[in-house]
């Protein structure tokens, strides 16, 4: 009874912890490019920032969503508000949480998970906090390498390399899906080549075909099921 | 600008950020180990689960540190370093800075295009852009756990309308992701067959090619991970294939 009312507190205590922390970061994030604007001398453009918005950001509202009803039930509250805090979910958060639950077999929902997970992240945060600084005060001696013209074209093509390495990730497991919706988004440029300057307008209507394919995909999945 | 970029006062303004984060992960640590042996649990399992979760995280933090170094060659050093220490992720970070770039007018993520203005309105549009998940869990993160711990009892008589999504988001995300990297290789392919013109043939062929060494380095990786079922390449796949499209960048633009 008394572990009870502890554990209880400490859910309590942990959500409004969670919350400050997470509007303290949101508030200095958010407020971090117009302290930069003040010191570099030109402040954010909200025609441009609106402009990027409505083209990606709509998409990222939500993956965020999604990703949000997904990971929540998993990590529980402390390893929850800790991770949207630190990111990388996917690529680390996530395997890191269910290594450590998996380790020592929690049940899911169970206050030994909620502990568990919080104890997984933060120590995951931490470490990639510090390899971070690490890796930056050692990359300063670096700058004149990287800033080298020889290197200008790997740095001028950091998105291609990123979307063929993702293009492999994702495609290969549905194969119909991504070859229709590339070869639609192909058409579209080859036909439109103006389009070309607005590339990130076009992930919403290349979104909704690879969507709209995997939805009819499920239900009739469904369907075919119930027979 | 880029000397301005990687400035003790940006490094200032980021740290201050980063060490705050920093806090607030030894404090719910602190807490939460605190909180599992009041309740009871054996003491040997938390401190195994510090132990595995810090080594386990160092691959995959080299990873990010590499994310970090391919996007400071036009955004600076600290921006980079505090997108991917607080809230950020590899693939998202790109692909964000990318897409403001367009919209400011810089034509791409390119340190040569970059000025005050573009910098900062890419900065505001990182931040905004994947904070969605701190703000739900802000606004509704306590009720939706409790509502998972204590599920309703379904109403007499109620039944089900319309599709049955149940299972689909898992699916739905994957199929976004499918969208978003469609229309960056296919505007690829567009720019070859009609950049210079329509049906030409003369456009750039280097983004696409540095796309294929990156989906080509990523299929080596994924082989040698079913192959060994060596798990530890999953941390590094994105960003090593990366690396070298990258690489293959720099030979590849002589051409």
């Amino acid at each position: 009874m008394k572990e009870s009312k502890s554990y209880e507190q400490y859910l309590n205590t942990t959500h409004r912890l969670g919350r400050a922390a997470t509007v303290i970061t949101l508030a200095m994030l958010l407020a971090a490019p117009f302290v930069m604007g003040a010191y570099l001398g030109g402040m954010p453009n909200f025609g441009a920032f609106l402009k990027g918005f409505l083209a990606i950001g709509l998409v990222y509202l939500i993956s965020c969503i999604v990703e949000y009803f997904i990971y929540v039930p998993m990590l529980g509250a402390g390893g929850s508000y800790l991770a949207f805090i630190t990111g990388n979910l996917i690529n680390m958060k996530i395997p890191c949480a269910i290594n450590a639950r998996d380790m020592v077999d929690a049940k899911s929902g169970t206050p030994e998970n909620e502990i568990i997970s919080t104890l997984s992240i933060a120590t995951s945060s931490l470490v990639t906090i510090l390899v971070l600084v690490l890796g930056v005060v050692l990359m300063i001696p670096l700058q004149p390498v990287l800033q080298s013209p020889a290197l200008a074209p790997a740095f001028e093509n950091v998105v291609p390399a990123l979307f063929g390495a993702m293009a492999m990730k994702y495609y290969r497991g549905e194969r119909k899906i991504a070859a229709i919706t590339l070869a639609a988004m192909a058409l579209l440029f080859i036909l439109v080549p103006s389009l070309s300057g607005a590339v990130s307008f076009m992930i919403i209507p290349s979104g909704a075909i690879a969507i709209g394919l995997a939805l009819l995909r499920h239900l009739r999945g469904q369907k075919e099921g119930k027979r | 600008m880029l000397a301005k970029l990687n400035s003790p006062v940006m490094y200032l303004i980021c740290g201050v950020i980063v060490l705050f984060v920093a806090a607030v992960c030894i404090v719910f640590a602190v807490r939460a180990y605190r909180a599992g042996k009041a309740i009871g649990m054996d003491v040997s399992k938390m401190k195994r689960t510090i132990v595995a979760s810090a080594t386990f995280a160092v691959i995959p933090s080299v990873g990010i540190l590499l994310g970090v170094i391919a996007l400071s060659g036009s955004l600076g050093t600290p921006w980079p370093w505090l997108r991917l220490s607080v809230i950020g992720a590899l693939h998202y970070e790109t692909q964000v800075a990318e897409a403001a770039a367009e919209a400011s007018g810089a034509g791409g993520l390119s340190a040569a295009n970059m000025t005050p203005e573009t910098f900062t309105t890419i900065a505001l549009l990182m931040s905004v852009c994947i904070m969605w998940g701190m703000v739900l869990m802000t606004v509704d993160g306590k009720s939706y756990i409790r509502r998972l711990t204590t599920p309703k009892k379904p109403k007499d008589g109620s039944k089900k309308k319309g599709p049955d999504l149940s299972g689909f988001g898992d699916t739905a995300m994957t199929a976004m992701f499918i969208g978003l990297v469609s229309a960056y290789i296919g505007s690829y392919i567009g720019q070859i067959v009609s950049g210079e013109g329509l049906f030409t043939f003369r456009g750039s062929a280097l983004p696409m090619a540095v796309a294929c060494v990156g989906a080509a380095a990523m299929g080596v990786f994924l082989w040698i991970r079913r192959k060994y079922n060596a798990e530890w390449v999953d941390s590094f796949s994105l960003a090593g294939s990366m690396l070298i499209a990258m690489c293959a960048a720099i030979f590849l633009g002589r051409i």
